[in-house]
């Protein structure tokens, strides 16, 4: 957990705003996991000898690559954290290629110190990797030599707020060995050369690297499947005990193309599900998450699950980059936020991908506000308004964090604020108007925001979904899964995103499951629409965006049975031509139509209530 | 008749006939206007839809605290909405060129809403009627 933190850390030095409160888990790591999900490579990971050729002791003073000691590999230093914040470094000499491994043992020889363990490259500054725990407290780093030389390690205590002379450890150098053990049949490290497994079957393995293999170990398996059944496939590292963290990733026929991809479904192991729609062989591969991971061995399960109403999916746009949140313009076509190419971009019907705007810095959220202009929160801070023809100016720049944001069929603009965990209310025109606290529904919430069929919002705390009536938060529904950003019909029915089970679930208006899953296959869901057509009302299909694998998805439309909530729509007639189209039953698009009932009593039909409610809009009165 | 008394006659012929014709709209045939009388069996209606039907409906007027549009379908039909506190009563005022065939004239009720824009799902209990 402290290795994310610390990479968290890291990652937003440069960024203020996110530097207030980085949780693990949080909304704001989660982002961070995303946007870095592209630049993770599996690499080799390594184990240490068994027996040292050493025994070495530290001597002090070694604080400072200057006063390093002398280890090589195979030997077994020894030595002891004290007074607190002391520092022990190490200098060994490597040989470009090998596979370096050193081990803190501490915790499991009953010390009580908590070891972090840094490697640096031979100008003694740049940092080549961290770590904290892999080993239960105990840290361990491995790494390929890029080039011959010598190399500094140091270690102190996590947060250098601890030693004593009882903090002791033994750190051991050395190099990877792999058990061998397992069903899996080495090389079978493409889609060349892998090792079959059947459905039902389970295969062992272990992912470790070996020098000849420099781009890191991945296991590919080969799996027959039929066309019409739903591949369920998980990896288990965790209970062989140490701290692995499974990758898996599902590959078409062909070999190349990704099909879904799973990191982290339960604790560190992985899990995906994917319906297959032709009748043929496909390829599972097994790596390891982290560039200094150790070997670790893994099961890997083949099984099959009843696919969801909303299957099969269809990809509608690839190569967007890690696009986190998405929505549907007035004439259908979708935006959606690169947040690793500081762009938005849209998909036009057809499906052609063009660059809307840019200059963002991460863009996370979109929303159309009642200018019909875009809203785009960014993870430097503050809210951006984009113009028809995308020029970028901020637009609200006072929250701490601003997140998530959506617009209610009054105009009025809502966001959520990690910064301080509310939810913040703003007029059409960006005035802040009022906020409430969010801490109180727990977990990571406030988090994405929906305006709900009354025009209230809605927030996911990360499991669960809770509606703002009457200035109190209520809870609406609980789930076992993450909950990314959702989307509701126009009966109330929420389709969610569950990123981390790889599935689409569907919810009725009181929060009970409809269907789980609904569909299945995108890689990690995280944003979920309605499509609209060219006039700007919304149909009854569903769109979701996959950052992991920077695609844009739509469920079978088949099983979609209501068409989406209008949100907001720019209202571009008067309060007479409101009242003609009631009286003639004429006049009004389809996107009008949808607009006034919103705005009223949302029956599926244009009425005499809408109109009340339109004229109380247009007057600027609640009531 | 002597020619006396036939002027006589004349004159208080022409007389009444004046007479007549000063008199209220209520008691006779010409411009005027008409009444939509609401009743309904709630306390709390906030808008409705209406179509009135009758002889060349000029105009529709509502008091202040209301709000009314109209839409005229054709010379003989007028429909339209009335939005605002609805009660029992006087709800519409219609201009007509004759008031005294007001019997030729009939409304009829098509919607009608709450004050939470909840629109009712039965008009059973309501009824529009045109008074003079």
């Amino acid at each position: 957990m402290r290795i994310v933190l610390f990479a968290m850390l890291a990652l937003i030095g440069t960024t203020t705003a996110l530097a207030q409160t980085p949780r693990p888990g949080s909304w704001q790591d989660a982002v961070r996991r995303l946007r870095d999900a592209h630049v993770v490579h599996p690499i080799r990971s390594a184990r240490v000898a068994a027996r040292p050729t050493a025994i070495i002791a530290e001597r002090e003073p070694n604080d400072s690559i200057r006063t390093a000691d002398s280890a090589a590999l195979g030997d077994r230093a020894i030595g002891v954290v004290n007074p607190a914040r002391d520092v022990d470094t190490w200098f060994i000499d490597l040989t470009e290629g090998q596979l370096f491994s050193v081990d803190v043992d501490a915790e499991v020889l009953g010390s009580p110190l908590d070891a972090h363990l840094v490697l640096f490259a031979p100008d003694g500054r740049t940092v080549l990797a961290f770590n904290d725990d892999f080993d239960g407290l105990d840290s361990r780093i491995s790494f390929r030599v890029p080039a011959s030389g010598r190399y500094f390690v140091q270690l102190s205590s996590f947060g250098q707020n601890g030693g004593s002379p009882q903090a002791t450890y033994a750190l051991n150098f050395g190099t990877v060995t792999c058990s061998g053990l397992g069903t899996e049949r080495e090389p079978n490290d493409s889609p060349e050369n892998p090792t079959r497994i059947a459905i039902g079957d389970s295969g062992t393995g272990e992912i470790c690297p070996v020098i000849e293999r420099p781009t890191g170990d991945v296991d590919y398996w080969a799996i027959t499947a039929q066309a019409g059944t739903t591949l369920d496939l998980s990896v288990d590292a965790a209970s062989f005990g140490f701290a692995g963290d499974p990758i898996l990733a599902l590959y078409a026929p062909d070999g190349t193309t990704r099909l879904a991809f799973n990191d982290d479904f339960i604790g560190s192991n992985s899990r995906l599900q994917f319906s297959i729609t032709t009748t043929s062989t496909y390829y599972a591969a097994v790596a390891n998450v982290q560039g200094f991971g150790d070997p670790f061995r893994y099961t890997l399960h083949v099984g099959t699950i009843t696919p969801g109403p909303g299957d099969p999916i269809t990809v509608r746009a690839e190569n967007l980059g890690v696009p986190l949140g998405m929505a549907v313009g007035g004439t259908g076509d979708v935006f959606v936020s690169d947040v690793s190419g500081d762009r938005v971009l849209r998909i036009s019907a057809d499906n052609r991908v063009t660059t809307f705007a840019t200059g963002i810095t991460a863009p996370l959220s979109v929303a159309f506000d009642a200018s019909g202009q875009l809203l785009v929160s960014s993870l430097a801070g503050g809210v951006y308004r984009v113009t028809p023809q995308g020029q970028a100016t901020r637009f609200i720049t006072d929250g701490i964090f601003p997140f998530w944001i959506a617009v209610a069929p009054d105009g009025r603009i809502w966001i959520t604020d990690l910064g301080n965990r509310s939810l913040r209310r703003y007029s059409a025109t960006g005035q802040f108007e009022t906020s409430f606290d969010g801490i109180g529904i727990g977990g990571s919430g406030p988090g994405p925001l929906a305006i709900g069929p009354s025009g209230e919002p809605y927030v996911s705390n990360g499991t669960e979904i809770w509606r703002l009536r009457n200035g109190r938060f209520e809870r609406l529904l609980t789930d076992g899964a993450l909950i990314w950003a959702f989307a509701f019909d126009v009966a109330g029915n929420i389709y969610a995103p569950s990123p981390v089970t790889g599935t689409l679930k569907l919810f009725d208006s009181t929060g009970a499951v409809l269907a789980d899953p609904f569909a299945v296959g995108p890689d990690a869901p995280q944003a979920v629409a309605f499509g609209r057509d060219g006039t700007g009302a919304t149909l009854a299909r569903v769109f979701a965006i996959d950052p992991l694998a920077g695609r844009l998805f739509e469920v079978n439309p088949a099983a979609v049975r209501q068409r989406g909530l209008p949100g907001y729509v720019t209202p571009p007639f008067s309060l007479d031509i409101a009242a003609a189209g009631l009286l003639r039953a004429a006049g009004l698009s389809a996107a009008d139509l949808q607009y006034l009932d919103a705005l009223g009593n949302h029956n599926g039909r244009y009425d005499v209530g809408d109109l009340r409610a339109y004229l109380r809009v247009l007057q600027g009165s609640n009531r | 008749m002597t020619r006396t008394r036939w002027m006589v006659a004349m004159v208080a012929a022409l007389f009444m006939s004046v007479a007549c014709s000063d008199e209220p709209t209520n008691a006779g045939s010409g411009p005027g206007t008409l009444v939509l009388r609401l009743t309904s069996p709630h306390a709390d209606d906030g808008a409705m839809t209406f179509q009135v039907h009758g002889p060349s409906i000029e105009s529709a007027s509502v008091n202040g605290s209301l709000q009314l549009f109209t839409l005229r379908v054709n010379d003989s039909t007028l429909v339209g909405a009335v939005i605002g506190t609805l009660a029992n009563g006087a709800i519409i005022t219609l201009h007509v060129p004759d008031e005294s065939v007001a019997a030729a004239y009939t409304a009829t009720l098509r919607e009608v809403a709450d004050r939470e824009d909840a629109l009712r799902a039965s008009l059973a209990g309501y009824a529009l009627t045109v008074t003079r």
